[in-house]
């Protein structure tokens, strides 16, 4: 029986899986909530607050104004992020490693 | 002279695979491409080191090379493939494996020819650790880049217990050659993936 280990992630790994989830969770254009990024992305509350903060600012991802809550969509910026992400985790694979 | 050039090969590929690292390492700010980055790096100029030492045996006036600088060139590899397994043991760890102790040895008492055989073992050891964990990634991911570079692994591996053995049978003068040709081999195996990253579709430096 194999036994499913705990899987370690990066920072950089939780930021392509926010942005992974700002992109694919956008299906109607409004934005994605903060609990979707929540359940999704797998990291506490105050941590993904902080994240979120970091990933405006730096661009690479856009805070749109809502009547309840903020909602985020993925920039030009971060989708250009998750393809440098999603080359370079395959050229880390292949010397079996994680990005 | 034909291992002086082997040698350069490697230069090539090391600072090659160090690059396309590095370029991945500033457009992400990943800890693995800068640990991939320093192995490289190291094991760049640490073959560098072993070719000029080379050159000074094929050129009798360039010889202000000595023991000294072939223990430099070994310690610098050593190190290259420490970060190179290093890379694999905090990937252990963190997913709560038992990991090996990482060897911990002390070079202040010892002569030349005794580092020379302690960092060739320690190189042997680390390349080895190194080969098994990419092997163990690739029965994961059945990627066949991974099965590549843990055959390149497994080469420089061979490589390096030849360094050794040339070291304590001085007499059998076809071991360094070999030595070489094995360790370029596997380097050529390692570089293989990353050239084909590298020229694939400009993925490389496009961001």
């Amino acid at each position: 029986m194999e036994k499913e280990l705990a899987q370690y992630r990066t920072q950089v790994r939780i930021i392509a899986d926010v942005l992974s989830t700002a992109r694919d969770m956008n299906t109607d254009g409004v934005g994605v909530g903060i609990t979707t990024l929540l359940r999704r992305g797998n990291i506490s509350y105050s941590r993904m607050s902080k994240l979120l903060g970091e990933l405006v600012s730096s661009g690479l991802l856009v805070e749109l104004n809502s009547e309840k809550a903020s909602k985020y969509k993925i920039s030009e910026k971060g989708i250009q992020f998750l393809s440098v992400y999603t080359n370079f985790e395959g050229f880390a694979q292949s010397f079996g490693l994680k990005l | 002279m034909i291992t002086t050039i082997l040698q350069f090969i490697g230069v090539f590929v090391s600072f090659s695979i160090a690059s396309v690292s590095y370029v991945g390492l500033k457009k992400t700010d990943s800890t693995t491409l800068l640990r991939m980055t320093t192995a490289f790096l190291f094991l760049g100029v640490g073959f560098t080191v072993e070719g000029l030492v080379g050159l000074g045996n094929v050129i009798p006036d360039a010889a202000a090379f000595t023991t000294t600088a072939v223990v430099i060139g070994l310690l610098l590899e050593t190190m290259g493939y420490f970060f190179l397994a290093f890379s694999h043991a905090v990937d252990v760890m963190v997913a709560n494996r038992i990991g090996p102790a990482l060897m911990v040895f002390s070079a202040i008492t010892l002569n030349s020819t005794q580092l020379t055989q302690i960092l060739g073992l320690a190189s042997f050891y680390f390349v080895m650790y190194g080969m098994v964990e990419t092997l163990y990634s690739y029965k994961v991911s059945k990627n066949p880049n991974t099965l590549l570079i843990a055959s390149g692994l497994a080469m420089i591996a061979v490589g390096t217990f030849l360094q050794w053995l040339s070291v304590l049978y001085i007499s059998v003068n076809i071991l360094p050659l070999i030595q070489i040709i094995v360790t370029e081999m596997g380097l050529m195996l390692l570089f293989v993936p990353v050239l084909g990253f590298a020229v694939g579709g400009e993925r490389v430096g496009t961001v």
